[in-house]
């Protein structure tokens, strides 16, 4: 008898998971399985004709020892990172508070501001290389307007980078809508109470929104400096890391020695490193968020 | 009933086919040509089809990924049988040697005649041959005669220097604020850009592929580098971020230099007779470097014997002129039969491949090249972008920098 129930207790256990076969065998053939081999030709010289060699932590000697385009590359990701984390926020926020006020039109304005993330990202490198362009671009057009010479953006080096970070900011949608999501989940009678009390609208934002958005704060922070840190399309297809190796991001580093140096062991000890970078990133974020987000259902002691 | 007559007669198609299909060999050949240009392979491709019988040329066109494709393919070792190839130093060791071929097979030998010599230089490591060469082009410099006439500049002369150049772009690029003299890419293929190092008598690097230091950087190399960053700075050269053959189409630039690729585009757009082709200026010589399309076969290929009779074929007269649309033919006949060795515009491309015997690109001599080039592009890219955007340039430095980051790689 306690065989028999044990049986139907273990098929019961199986029955979601044979659910969730199709998604797990997908997890493990085409991420983990990749993932793990990619860890393992990290330890190889690996070309794509001839045989491997096993080189023993030697990709990642040579990776912090003597490449310097491995620490150039890093220092540019860093800081296209510092400049797009903050803007990429602040302006998916400030576009979010705008949507949720209460005016007609808003569902149009709502799929307007979503567009630019329904395009695909090489049609937006083609679209922001003649937006950019020094003699014909629109920007420098409306910079002449108003009597500014603009500069060379995707030609000068000092530029170019500030190109890349307006270009990014461009794909907004998914942001919006979580942080629009997450403002409308704010009670009304939160505002309606702090008014009699005589709060302004920007005591309203810090004391009320901003607090009660910190989960959605906390989930786009951490996309977004993921997204920052893989970085590659726009610099691929506007600049091939160009000028001067100004937009050489640490994404294109990694793609080159692989696909074009053909260095697959050298490319997946880069690839590991961002790994880490990342994740040791993300739970930095994680574990400082205790002090600064705040879930309604939690009491802070 | 019926239906069973129906089935017998599916079985005996589907029997016919399976026999049919045990004697066809089938050949895969792989081109990095797409559109009008694949359509060009398809049909030689046919062609060699037609002329035997049993045999079926599968043509993959693998357009822009071409690399990648290649690369893969190479990888899981399941590489095309016959395939174009530029990039030696990387798959060297993927490619069968073509010479004991090229020896025992009598037939080859007028054909062999019959090719310009230097180009199979171009597909040749260590002496061994790893490609035939279908096509080729050099480096020309174009320029737009109608432009020369409004300034009163007179066209280039043959065994012109890079001094004349620089004074007819002087004179030339007065006609306007937006009018330039010469135009070329901030951004080069460094193997294109090692014909201006020949030009001045240098090279990337030494004889033997293992020295970079005082070739690279070498005094003849900052005298050449510095010429472009002055023309640059003066206004008489454009340094051009993206198509310099466009600015050149635009009519705002009246010399360029390039290849066969962008000829047609050029007589479309200013028009045959405002279209001027001239060899290349010389410094201490005038030198360009070839572009060679050439057929190489993987060593693994199970069909090697079939794969020569290909590729001997894509050597032939016959494909070569089919080939002809493309790029210029490799051979002697076909250049004469169709006229390209007296046409004004296409003569100064063999006036041209008459210097590629006498050098050997950086690219073929060193395994390395692929790193060693990106440094060498960064340092050129330098010198050109600073110098467009007014910055202060010191070429000597610049230079010394990319050999010093090199260094790594030539050990």
């Amino acid at each position: 008898m306690a065989k028999k129930l044990g049986k139907i207790k273990l098929k019961k256990e199986i029955i979601p998971y044979l659910f969730i076969m199709p998604w797990i065998l997908g997890f493990l053939i085409f991420t983990i399985g990749p993932l793990i081999f990619s860890l393992i030709i990290s330890f190889f010289d690996w070309p794509i004709v001839g045989q491997p060699t096993f080189v023993g932590f030697g990709n990642y000697i040579r990776m912090f020892t003597k490449d310097k385009m491995f620490t150039h590359s890093l220092f540019i990701t860093v800081k296209f990172a510092i400049i797009f984390v903050p803007l990429y926020m602040g302006i998916a926020l400030g576009l979010a508070l705008l949507l949720n006020q209460k005016i007609k039109g808003q569902s149009f304005f709502k799929t307007v501001f979503y567009l630019p993330s329904v395009i695909s990202g090489v049609a937006l490198s083609m679209i922001w290389i003649w937006i950019f362009d020094f003699k014909y671009g629109v920007i420098n057009y409306l910079l002449s307007l108003i009597g500014i010479a603009g500069p060379n953006w995707l030609g000068d080096p000092k530029w170019s980078l500030i190109a890349m970070v307006i270009a990014s900011l461009w794909g907004q949608g998914t942001m919006v809508l979580i942080f629009l999501g997450a403002l409308r989940e704010i009670p009304k009678d939160y505002y309606e109470a702090s008014m009699i009390d005589g709060a302004n609208s920007l005591q309203r934002f810090y004391k009320i929104t901003l607090p009660l958005i910190t989960p959605a704060l906390l989930f786009n922070l951490i996309m977004t400096i993921i997204a920052a840190f893989q970085q590659l399309t726009l610099a691929l297809l506007m600049t091939k890391g160009g000028p001067s190796n100004s937009t050489y991001f640490y994404a294109m580093y990694v793609y080159n020695n692989a696909f074009k140096h053909f260095e697959m062991g050298y490319a997946s000890a880069n690839a590991w490193i961002m790994f880490f970078i990342i994740l040791t990133l993300s739970l930095l974020v994680f574990k400082s968020s205790s002090l600064w987000v705040y879930y309604e259902s939690e009491v802070k002691k | 009933m019926k239906k069973l007559g129906l089935l017998l007669v599916f079985i005996l198609i589907f029997g016919l086919m399976g026999c049919a299909k045990e004697d066809t060999k089938t050949l895969r050949f792989a081109t990095w040509d797409s559109e009008d240009t694949l359509e060009v392979q398809k049909q030689i491709a046919k062609r060699f089809e037609e002329l035997n019988p049993g045999v079926k040329v599968q043509v993959e066109g693998y357009g822009d990924g071409y690399d990648q494709k290649i690369a893969a393919g190479f990888g899981a070792k399941n590489a095309p049988d016959v395939m174009y190839m530029w990039d030696f130093p990387t798959y060297q060791a993927s490619l069968e040697t073509l010479n004991s071929y090229m020896d025992s097979d009598e037939s080859f030998k007028t054909l062999m005649n019959d090719l310009y010599p230097g180009i199979l230089n171009y597909s040749t490591m260590d002496d061994k041959v790893l490609g035939m060469p279908v096509g080729y082009t050099s480096h020309v410099v174009y320029y737009n005669k109608s432009l020369f006439d409004k300034a009163g500049v007179a066209y280039p002369e043959e065994g012109w220097t890079w001094d004349d150049l620089r004074e007819k772009a002087i004179a030339l690029s007065a006609l306007g604020d937006d009018v330039y003299g010469f135009a070329f890419s901030t951004s080069p293929d460094p193997y294109d850009f090692e014909q201006y190092y020949w030009s001045f008598g240098t090279s990337y690097l030494s004889n033997d592929g293992k020295m970079m230091d005082g070739y690279f950087n070498s005094p003849e190399a900052v005298a050449m580098m510095q010429m472009f960053s002055d023309m640059v700075k003066e206004g008489s050269a454009l340094g051009a971020q993206d198509s310099v053959s466009n600015a050149f189409r635009g009519g705002n630039v009246a010399m360029q230099e390039s290849g066969i690729w962008p000829l047609e585009r050029h007589i479309e757009s200013i028009g045959a007779e405002n279209l001027g082709i001239i060899a290349l200026p010389k410094a201490k010589e005038a030198s360009s470097v070839i572009n060679s399309s050439a057929l190489c076969m993987a060593k693994d290929s199970k069909n090697k014997d079939l794969a020569w009779e290909f590729i001997k074929f894509y050597t032939s007269p016959e494909a070569v002129k089919m080939r002809a649309k493309i790029d210029l033919p490799v051979l002697k006949s076909v250049s004469e039969e169709l006229n390209y060795t007296s046409d004004p515009l296409y003569k100064p491309f063999y006036d041209m491949l008459e210097t590629a015997a006498a050098h050997t690109p950086a690219f073929l001599l060193n395994s390395q090249y692929s790193k060693i080039s990106e440094k060498m592009l960064y340092a050129i890219e330098k010198v050109f972008v600073d110098s467009v955007n007014g910055e202060p340039v010191d070429v000597k430095a610049i230079l010394d920098e990319a050999v010093s980051e090199s260094a790594q790689f030539l050990e």
